[in-house]
C-alpha cells in the first residue's frame, strides 16, 4: 500500500470516528484537532493510551450491537478495558491475512494445537478468537486446545501431538510465552520430546513480563526446538493486542538472526516516538504508536507503553513499559541475586 | 569468602563508645560538602543515579548531618538499655546480668534509588561491634566512609569493608553471613533469605510507598499551606520519586477545595523544581512518565479528572484518578486524590494493598493518626521531612541496633 493510499484511508477512517466517537472527538479537540483542524498526515492522528480501553467507551456504533467486544487483562484492583468490534468480518479478514502473509507463505494446510483456552472457554479472549478463526479456517479440522480452566491438558497434547506424527501432517504449535514454558517443564517431567512432521512450525506470543517466570528469549526458542524437533526459524513471535485488530510478526528475513524485527500487515503503520509524540528517526528507542486501519470502528490510532526502535521495514520490539510498582529502597538486590546464588 | 575479607571480632576489644565517637566525628567530616572525598562520591552519585548535583548534595547532608554521638548514644541506650551492655555484662534490677553481643558478621546488601541506604544500619552494626561487609555501589559511598572510619581508628579497616559485586559467585557467599540485610523486592527477599544459613538472621526491607494528607482545616491559613505544599513538594520531588520515603499519593480533604490544592500543589512543584531539577532520567522512566500524561489527559478530556505539569513535561500530577488505579509509581509522577475524610484514604490503599512507609500528615489530628497506623505506616511525619528520617528514628518499622545483637544472660 502507498503511502499516499494509505494517508488517504487513515485520514478518511479518523474523520469518520471524529463524527461519531464522541469521547475520541473531545479528547482530539483538547489537543486542538477537530473537523475545523484535520491533520494533513497519518502521523498526526492523535493516539488515544491504551488505558483510554478501560475509562471509555470508544466505538463509533451503539455498542449494543458489537458483533465482537474483547476484554483487556483486568486485576482484583483494575477493571478491564472493552474493545468493541461493529464488524466480525473485517476483524477475520485482518487477522486472517496477517497471518497467511507471516506464518504461512506457503500455503500449508497445517494441524493447529493451541496451548491457550479455546473461544468457548475465554469468549471475551481476543487471541482464542483469533487462534479460532485461523484453526477453522487454515486447519486440517483436527487441531485442539490444550489448556482448561487454569490446567494444561498435558497427556491430551501429548496424545494429539504423537496423532499428528503418525498422520504425517505439520503442526503448528500456538500459545502465550508463559503457557508454552509450562508445556516444556511438563514435557521435561515427563521426558517426552518430539521430532515433529516438516513444515511444522510455533508461533508464540505475549512475553512473560509480570510472571513469576522470565527466561531469555533465545534460550527459550532453544528449548522449545530442542523439544519439539524444528528449526529456531520455524518459531515466529506474535505481537498483538486486544485494543488492535491487526497483528504484526517476526519478518521472515529476521528469524535466523540474533534480533527479530517485527513487521506489519499494510494496513497496519507503527512509529516509535519520544515522550512528547514526535517520530523518532534512527534507532533510538521510544514508545510504539500504530495506525491501524483495520480499527474501523473503534479508534484507528492507538500509542502503547511497548518500547521499541525503528528497523529496517518494522521495529525492533524492547519489552513493555510495566506499572514500575512499589519500590523498595531499592532494586537493585535483583541485579545482585545472579552473583550470589 | 568472610573470613578472607573481613577479620572476626575486629572490634571486640573497642569500647563502645570509642566506636560511637569514632563514627560520629567521621559523619562529622563527611558533612562538610568540600570534603574532598564527599566531593568525589557526589560527582559518582550523580553520574550512576542521574540526579542533579543539588539532590545529591541534599541527600548527602541529610544523611551525615544527624549522625552524631548524641543520637546514636540515645538509640542504643533506649534500644539496648544502656550502652555499657555492648562492652560486657551489666546488672538489670529482677533479671540476669545481661550481654549483648556482636551478633557476628554482617552483610548489607542495597541500593540502587536511595543514596546511602546501607549507611545507617552498618553503623549500628559496627556499633554492636559486627564485622560488616556491604555491598556498595559503583559510587564507592559507602567505601570512602568506611575509609574515613579506617583513619580514625586501624581497627575499622578490618571491620567494615565495602564491596563491588561482581559476577564471580565466589566473591560473596552469603552462607557464611550470621546476618544479612537486604533491600529490594519482596521475592527478591524470598530468595536472599533462602539463601542465608539456616541460623542466620534476615532482615528485609521490602517494597514500600509513601503519603500525605492535607486537611481541610490546613488551607484555611495561606502560611500553613504553602509550607505545607512546598514539603510535599520536596517530598515529592527528591530522588525523582524514586525512593520508599518519596511523596507518591498525596489525599486532599474535598473541604479544602482538591482542584484548587492540586493546582497550588503544581505551582510549589515547579518551584522547588528549580531548587531540585529533575536528573537525567532514563528513557524508560520518560516514556512511562508520558504515558501517565497521556492516559491522564485522555481522561481530562472528559472532565473526569485532570493532569498538571510544566512546559517540559518534568513531572505529572494525576488529579483525581479513577480508585481503581494505583498509583503511577513512575519517576516524578504522583497522584492527588480528594477524599471526604481519612477512611477514603484507607480504602484506596487498602485496595492497592500499599506497603507503607512514610505517611505524612498536615496536622496531628488523632483521626488521621488513627488512619496511618491502621494503614500499615510505619513513620508520622510532617510535609517536607519526610525524605529526612532521624538517625535515632526506625527505618521500616524495625529497630536499629537490636537486630545487631546477640544477648547472653548470665544466671550465676
Amino acid at each position: 500500500m502507498s503511502e499516499t493510499t494509505f494517508n488517504s484511508l487513515a485520514l478518511q477512517i479518523f474523520a469518520h470516528q471524529l463524527r461519531h466517537n464522541a469521547p475520541y472527538a473531545r479528547f482530539c479537540a483538547s489537543l486542538g484537532v477537530g473537523p475545523d483542524a484535520m491533520p494533513a498526515r497519518w502521523e498526526d492522528i492523535p493516539a488515544v493510551p491504551v488505558s483510554a480501553f478501560k475509562d471509555a467507551t470508544l466505538t463509533t456504533f451503539e455498542p449494543g450491537t458489537a458483533e465482537l467486544q474483547f476484554e483487556t487483562s483486568g486485576t482484583t484492583q483494575r477493571r478491564a478495558g472493552v474493545h468493541f468490534m461493529e464488524n466480525a468480518a473485517l476483524y477475520r479478514a485482518s487477522l486472517l491475512a496477517a497471518f497467511d502473509r507471516a506464518m504461512l507463505p506457503d500455503c500449508a494446510r497445517l494441524r493447529y494445537l493451541n496451548v491457550v483456552p479455546s473461544s468457548n472457554e475465554k469468549p471475551r479472549s481476543s487471541l482464542a478468537y483469533m487462534l479460532d478463526v485461523i484453526t477453522s479456517a487454515r486447519g486440517d479440522g483436527l487441531g485442539g486446545w490444550y489448556v482448561h480452566g487454569d490446567q494444561l491438558a498435558v497427556d491430551e497434547f501429548v496424545h494429539d501431538t504423537h496423532a499428528a506424527i503418525s498422520d504425517g501432517i505439520g503442526v503448528c504449535i500456538t500459545g502465550t510465552a508463559f503457557g508454552l514454558l509450562n508445556l516444556l517443564d511438563a514435557l521435561s517431567a515427563r521426558n517426552e520430546s518430539f521430532e515433529l512432521p516438516p513444515r511444522s512450525r510455533m508461533m508464540e506470543t505475549g512475553g512473560f513480563k509480570g510472571r513469576t517466570r522470565e527466561i531469555e528469549r533465545r534460550q527459550f526458542y532453544r528449548l522449545l526446538s530442542e523439544r519439539f524437533g524444528i528449526e529456531e526459524p520455524a518459531i515466529t513471535a506474535e505481537y498483538g493486542m486486544t485494543e488492535l485488530s491487526s497483528q504484526c510478526y517476526d519478518s521472515l528475513e529476521s528469524r535466523s538472526s540474533a534480533q527479530r524485527i517485527k513487521v506489519s500487515p499494510p494496513w497496519l503503520r507503527s512509529r516509535v516516538v519520544d515522550p512528547v509524540g514526535k517520530t523518532i528517526q534512527g534507532e533510538q528507542s521510544g514508545a510504539l504508536v500504530h495506525v491501524d486501519l483495520a480499527n474501523r470502528s473503534s479508534v484507528l490510532a492507538i500509542a502503547t507503553d511497548d518500547l521499541a526502535s525503528a528497523a529496517r521495514d518494522g521495529f525492533l520490539l524492547h519489552g513493555r513499559l510495566e506499572s514500575a510498582g512499589l519500590r523498595g529502597c531499592s532494586l537493585d538486590a535483583e541485579d545482585l541475586w545472579s552473583s550470589v546464588r | 569468602m568472610v573470613q578472607r575479607s573481613l577479620k572476626r571480632n575486629a572490634l571486640r576489644a573497642l569500647p563502645a563508645r570509642s566506636i560511637i565517637d569514632a563514627i560520629a566525628a567521621a559523619a562529622r567530616q563527611w558533612s562538610d560538602p568540600d570534603l574532598p572525598s564527599r566531593r568525589r562520591s557526589a560527582r559518582a552519585i550523580a553520574e550512576r543515579t542521574g540526579y542533579s548535583a543539588s539532590v545529591v548534595d541534599h541527600a548527602l547532608h541529610h544523611l551525615f548531618e544527624p549522625i552524631t554521638g548524641t543520637a546514636l548514644n540515645q538509640t542504643i541506650a533506649a534500644e539496648l538499655g544502656s550502652v555499657d551492655v555492648l562492652d560486657g555484662f551489666v546488672q538489670r534490677d529482677g533479671r540476669p546480668d545481661t550481654f549483648a553481643a556482636a551478633v557476628g558478621s554482617v552483610c548489607l546488601i542495597a541500593s540502587r534509588t536511595t543514596i546511602g541506604v546501607t549507611l545507617l544500619p552498618a553503623i549500628y552494626a559496627l556499633c554492636a561491634k559486627c564485622d560488616v561487609m556491604v555491598k556498595d555501589r559503583e559510587d564507592h559511598l559507602i567505601a570512602a566512609f568506611f575509609g574515613t572510619l579506617a583513619e580514625r581508628h586501624e581497627a575499622f579497616s578490618d571491620a567494615a569493608r565495602a564491596k563491588t559485586f561482581s559476577s564471580e559467585a565466589s566473591e560473596l557467599d552469603i552462607h557464611e553471613f550470621d546476618c544479612v540485610v537486604a533491600f529490594g523486592k519482596d521475592a527478591t527477599l524470598a530468595r536472599i533469605r533462602s539463601a542465608c544459613a539456616p541460623n542466620a538472621r534476615f532482615v528485609g526491607f521490602g517494597s514500600r510507598a509513601s503519603a500525605g494528607y492535607i486537611t481541610a482545616g490546613r488551607t484555611h491559613d495561606n502560611g500553613a499551606l504553602t509550607a505545607t505544599l512546598e514539603g510535599a513538594a520536596r517530598d515529592f520531588l527528591l530522588y525523582d520519586s524514586e525512593g520508599c520515603m518519596s511523596l507518591h499519593v498525596l489525599f486532599v480533604e474535598e473541604a479544602a477545595g482538591g482542584g484548587r490544592i492540586a493546582e497550588l500543589f503544581s505551582a510549589a512543584v515547579e518551584r522547588e523544581s528549580l531548587r531540585f531539577p529533575i536528573g537525567t532520567s532514563d528513557l524508560e522512566a520518560v516514556t512511562r512518565r508520558a504515558s501517565v500524561q497521556r492516559s491522564a489527559a485522555f481522561r481530562a478530556s472528559m472532565a473526569s479528572q485532570g493532569v498538571l505539569s510544566d512546559e517540559r513535561s518534568t513531572h505529572a500530577i494525576v488529579f483525581d484518578p479513577p480508585r481503581d488505579e494505583p498509583p503511577p509509581f513512575t519517576p516524578r509522577s504522583i497522584s492527588v486524590i480528594p477524599v471526604h475524610g481519612p477512611s477514603d484514604a484507607a480504602s484506596y490503599l487498602k485496595r492497592h494493598r500499599i506497603a507503607l512507609e512514610a505517611f505524612a500528615l498536615s496536622e496531628r489530628r488523632a483521626d488521621l493518626v488513627d488512619m496511618a497506623v491502621e494503614a500499615g505506616a510505619v513513620r508520622l511525619t510532617r510535609f517536607g521531612a519526610m525524605q529526612q528520617p532521624p538517625a535515632s528514628g526506625n527505618h521500616g518499622g524495625r529497630p536499629r541496633i537490636l537486630d545487631f545483637v546477640r544477648w547472653i544472660d548470665r544466671e550465676l
